[in-house]
């Protein structure tokens, strides 16, 4: 276990050679021991299931389970009876958890998520390992299928295979494990049986600072303050009737198990989804049909995943600054200006950088991701809206991020904001909605704002609101 | 100490250098003043025609125009047969030209942005369609004249003995470099060619940016017939087949990436430099033809290994 | 968790068809322009005419199969055409004037030699050097076509009648055609249920995953290059027995013909799915369009016209139908 960047995937892709230590070795049955390919750590037995898959997308799913180690005929030909068959048997130790649409035939690209990591697993325990190395493997599945995993966990356990677990699910882990070792920042700070430790302890020997300073304090005298943002009856492929409304100065929260319609919600206030419904900014009536109209209205938008949808990543810090806002400048371009607005925006973030003109992969994770922040800031934006925006950044970056919204939410701005990480859900909103495929389950507000409530509305059951 | 970095341009500049001095060496009288001009004005026509393709690949996302050949031809038949030897219609009929060439690139790029067919295979299709539309309007035989003014405003010795088309190079490159730099335009080019989601969420116009960004190449390459007209005075069928892939080496020598996002126009004019000055010499070596051939693709191999080589899987 | 919901519907159920049989869209514009042709020339099924129709259609055929592996292993070959000029002469040269079995063996086995080795120098550069495909195979296709033109400066040669009539011949009563193009269907059903098949699709898919799962990524991609390069070698065989002689420029249009009848068979240029079975429908496409166009009375100065819309709609099509289903949805 450890927290963001505290070096598990690194490990764990040492152990499975697809990368190589500097220092250190490896040792296998007392024996030291180096792996210079996945194929060579595969041969000892030794294999990993991540959560970014490995599998071939228009391939089907016993194509993937069996590729590189297919069963044949003469040495040669491939033998697709046999492989089917052994699919099935590999896919009956889901049976029940699983729909009919994952055959050996199916074609990876059509199924959904869970049935992929699912396949994912067979296909690492098609080789018959030794040692299985399940790395946030359980995030895409749902709680039948995490039983059934676990289920067969305790089998492979009896069968003297050797399993290492990460997840960012605490209650998993003391499940599923014997025993725990806690990495940060890069080093081993010990290792305990998980019969003799308690979450709190655990968490303690993860993190420095404490984790209150994710706590901002909540205030609910915005319901006076005026509706920035609401949204009526909005409906797309995922959600299924929702009506929001979002107040200055409050930051409001939306809950809910992963993919309930989250993203989405947030991506159709940007304007970056089609969508039924309507949209009213401070009392206007709105029609998105692209980000640059949700942006001239002044509606922002962070993405959580910074790489693939936030930054530009080999572009300078400048540039990526004013992405959005190079109209404000004239033609031709006044660089001055906007270096100089630039410039104030990254000291106003407190950005660690060399340059304006360093390229921004050159920079940690908290603060590209300030810099995805920053050039919202420089519009001044009346609407915020946050895509899990911490995800990957580490405590103390995080802080600061908070501060920043806080001042923000200080300065008037209206603020969504959806996050996985249920602690800081639960500390940043004033108020939180709940979805739950697609709708909205409940509203969580003062008194209502507790772990357990949001896991339990979040799991489908009602909740009466405070009054 | 500070890393002095040399950027692919430079190192470019740097080889066409190199060659017209190694020129020089090889066959004395080739490295003076008049070939340099002559020189400066084939690359000219490489030069236009890849201002246009390096926008294109810019944009990223494997785009590609390999229609440039044929615009070229269509735009200087256009010109030839409209023009008929009268200077007072070479404007209406340069105009003419670009408003087809215009529409024939916003065509490409309608189909790739919204049809989703990859740029390759759009760009190709167009070449056919526009072959059969030369065919069309020549009927097999190309009739018309270039007019005395196209001569002497591009291929003859203009300012200080420099031909018109070089200066419209220069201050295309100019115009290339400001518009990449210093437009809206321009950013939001590099935008999509780095990353087209975080473009879109950046609130970029993805589809429009890339439509029009085809248009000025389809423009581009007419031009480029426009001036090569000037300077052959007479057209054929393949006049410009052979600058549609020397377009494309041009920008990859150059330093601009084929995945898009970073380069630079200068680039590219350096590697148009370098590579009709290895044609020019090769052609002064006096070698057999299929000895040229050889020799162009295997010095083309060479500067990919500097330029062109691609990420490895294992990290 | 929103599991599966969109998994079961009858679009869904039609892509995952579609995904497999990438090659029955084209089979499906191959009997509608069949038809068209047939309604303007009525003679068109004769056996005879059959046979001369896919006489001219075979060597391209043969150069599309070896594109289609290149493509669908990820990468793509723009000097496929030069090798066919390569391989056409050589064979040419290399018969002389001799007509004895053993030099007409040996003539043979020296131009699919060839062209096996210049997809592999291809092979390298991309998969082992890591160039990128487009301007590497565009440098090459001036080497390989310099050579063609050093082996035979200018056409002619001749081909000896036997060989020749090989071509033309009907063993068991079946057309030579139809035996070449049924032993090419056979061999890379055989070749395609080996390990190197599932490989190479793995890699054009996704080479990353390939990777990871230890595939071996470079050995197959210039494999591909490898046994494209040999197929466009049998298309200048193809060639010297249809013409008679040997012509270095001959190969040069057949590259981007190549390229269009494998997009237009329903393999995806970015590799992973499609195969050679859609590719060869792709090129026999290609023929009865520029039959119909022939038939059809159309100008003369026309015709390349209409080629070409037709085959910008053919390429376009599958665009256009997912577009209107977006706008739809």
């Amino acid at each position: 276990m450890g927290a963001n960047g505290s070096g598990k995937s690194t490990l764990g892709k040492i152990i499975t050679g697809v990368a190589a230590p500097d220092q250190g070795q490896l040792l296998l049955d007392g024996k030291p021991i180096s792996f210079s390919s996945p194929q060579a750590a595969r041969k000892r037995g030794i294999v990993a299931v991540y959560q970014e898959l490995s599998l071939i997308p228009d391939m089907t799913v016993a194509d993937n389970i069996w590729l590189t180690h297919e069963p044949r005929r003469w040495q040669s030909i491939l033998n697709g009876r046999e492989m089917r068959r052994r699919t099935q048997d590999l896919l009956k130790l889901f049976e029940g958890t699983i729909g009919p649409m994952l055959q050996p035939d199916a074609i990876v690209a059509t199924l959904a998520p869970d049935e992929r990591q699912i396949v994912e697993i067979l296909k690492a325990l098609s080789f018959d390992p030794r040692i299985i190395i399940l790395d946030e493997a359980t995030a895409s599945l749902d709680s039948q299928q995490v039983d059934r995993l676990f289920d067969l966990v305790a089998q492979w356990k009896t069968q003297g295979r050797i399993v290492i677990f990460t997840s960012h699910r605490m209650e998993e882990t003391f499940r599923v494990a014997d025993r725990v070792t806690v990495l940060r920042n890069g080093k081993t700070v010990g290792t305990a049986q998980l019969d003799q430790i308690s979450q709190e302890e655990l968490v303690a020997m993860m993190i420095e600072n404490s984790v209150a300073s994710q706590t901002l304090t909540h205030r609910s005298e915005h319901e006076s303050s005026p509706v920035r943002l609401s949204a009526e009856r909005i409906r797309t492929n995922i959600l299924q009737g929702v009506d929001v409304q979002v107040h200055a100065g409050e930051i409001l929260g939306i809950g809910g198990l992963q993919g309930q319609g989250q993203s989405d919600l947030l991506l159709t206030l940007f304007g970056a989804i089609a969508y039924k419904g309507a949209i009213q900014l401070e009392g206007k009536q709105q029609r998105f049909s692209h980000p640059s109209q949700a942006m001239s209205a002044g509606i922002a938008f962070v993405p959580g995943d910074r790489g693939a949808q936030g930054l530009l990543s080999i572009r300078s810090i400048f540039e990526n600054l004013q992405l959005p806002s190079w109209a404000k400048y004239g033609l031709p371009l006044q660089m001055k200006n906007a270096r100089q607005d630039a410039s104030q925006v990254a000291s106003r973030l407190n950005l660690v950088m060399g340059s304006l003109d360093a390229p921004v992969d050159s920079l940690s994770g908290g603060n590209a991701q300030k810099v995805v922040l920053g050039k919202w800031l420089l519009r001044e934006p009346k609407v915020l809206l946050l895509d899990d925006p911490t995800k990957g950044v580490d405590v103390g970056a995080k802080g600061e991020f908070y501060r920043l919204l806080a001042d923000l939410r200080e300065a008037g701005t209206a603020i969504v904001l959806y996050s996985s990480d249920d602690e800081e859900l639960l500390g940043l909103s004033d108020r939180i909605l709940v979805l739950r495929d697609g709708k909205i389950q409940g509203e969580l507000k003062g008194e209502q704002l507790t772990k357990s409530a949001l896991v339990a509305t979040s799991m489908g059951s009602e909740q009466e609101s405070a009054s | 100490m500070k890393r002095f970095k040399l950027s692919p341009a430079l190192i470019a500049l740097l080889l066409a250098i190199a060659l017209f001095i190694l020129g020089g060496i090889i066959r004395p009288g080739f490295a003076s003043y008049g070939l340099a001009m002559n020189i400066l004005r084939l690359a000219s026509f490489l030069g236009i025609v890849a201002a246009g393709q390096t926008l294109v690949i810019m944009g990223g996302g494997e785009g590609i125009d390999l229609s440039v050949g044929a615009n070229i031809t269509l735009g200087a038949i256009l010109v030839y047969n409209i023009t008929d030897g009268q200077d007072a219609r070479v404007l209406p009929a340069l105009l003419v030209a670009l408003v087809v060439g215009a529409i024939i690139g916003m065509i490409n790029g309608l189909g790739i942005t919204f049809l989703r067919v990859p740029a390759l295979v759009m760009t190709l299709g167009m070449t056919g369609v526009v072959q059969g539309l030369i065919l069309v309007v020549t009927q097999g035989k190309v009739s018309g004249a270039s007019a005395p003014i196209m001569s002497r405003l591009m291929s003859e010795p203009l300012l200080f003995g420099i031909p018109g088309v070089v200066l419209v190079w220069v201050i295309l490159g100019l115009i290339v470099w400001f518009v990449l730099e210093r437009t809206r335009y321009g950013k939001h080019l590099f935008a999509i060619g780095v990353n087209r989601t975080t473009a879109k969420l950046s609130g970029v116009r993805v589809s429009a940016t890339l439509v029009l960004t085809y248009t000025l190449s389809g423009m581009l390459a007419v031009i480029g017939g426009f001036v090569l007209l000037s300077y052959t005075q007479n057209v054929f069928l393949n006049l410009g087949a052979s600058y549609t892939l020397p377009s494309v080496a041009a920008v990859v020598v150059g330093g601009t990436l084929l995945a898009g996002g970073q380069g630079s126009y200068q680039g590219t004019m350096a590697g148009a430099l370098v590579l009709t000055l290895l044609t020019s010499l090769l052609t002064t070596m006096q070698l057999p033809d299929s000895a040229r051939q050889i020799i162009y693709g295997v010095v083309l191999l060479l500067l990919l290994s500097v330029y062109g080589r691609q990420r490895r899987l294992r990290s | 968790m929103i599991k599966s919901s969109t998994a079961n519907t009858v679009p869904m159920q039609l892509r995952r068809i579609l995904v497999k049989n990438s090659y029955l869209l084209a089979l499906l514009l191959l009997i509608i322009a069949v038809l068209i042709n047939y309604l303007l020339q009525p003679n068109f099924f004769l056996p005879g005419v059959l046979n001369g129709n896919l006489q001219t259609y075979l060597p391209l055929l043969l150069l599309a199969v070896g594109q289609a592996i290149i493509i669908v292993g990820g990468g793509i070959d723009l000097s496929i055409g030069s090798i066919v000029s390569l391989t056409n002469v050589i064979v040419v040269h290399a018969l002389g004037n001799q007509s004895s079995p053993s030099q007409i063996a040996l003539a043979i086995v020296l131009g699919l030699l060839a062209g096996l080795l210049a997809g592999a120098f291809n092979g390298f550069c991309v998969a082992y050097l890591r160039f990128q495909p487009i301007i590497t195979t565009f440098a090459t296709s001036f080497v390989f076509l310099g050579l063609a033109e050093w082996v035979m400066p200018s056409p002619g040669g001749t081909v000896p009648a036997d060989l020749a009539n090989l071509y033309t011949s009907n063993p068991l009563g079946i057309s030579f055609m139809i035996w070449v193009i049924a032993i090419v269907l056979i061999l890379w059903g055989i070749l395609r249920s080996t390990r190197f098949g599932p490989y190479l699709y793995a890699v054009g898919g996704r080479p990353m995953s390939a990777y990871q799962t230890g595939v071996p990524v470079s050995f197959v991609r210039l494999s591909s290059y490898a046994l494209g390069g040999l197929m466009a070698g049998m298309a200048g065989l193809a060639l010297a027995l249809t013409t008679g002689s040997g012509d270095p420029l001959i190969g040069s249009p057949m590259t981007l013909d190549s390229i269009t009848a494998v997009v237009l068979g329903g393999t995806r240029l970015s590799g992973g799915q499609g195969g050679i079975l859609g590719s060869i429908l792709g090129v026999l496409i290609l023929g009865v369009i520029r039959s119909i166009i022939s038939f059809a009375n159309v100008p003369t100065w026309w015709q390349t016209l209409v080629n070409g819309i037709i085959v910008i709609l053919a390429l376009a099509g599958p665009g256009l139908v997912s577009l209107i289903r977006r706008q739809r949805a």
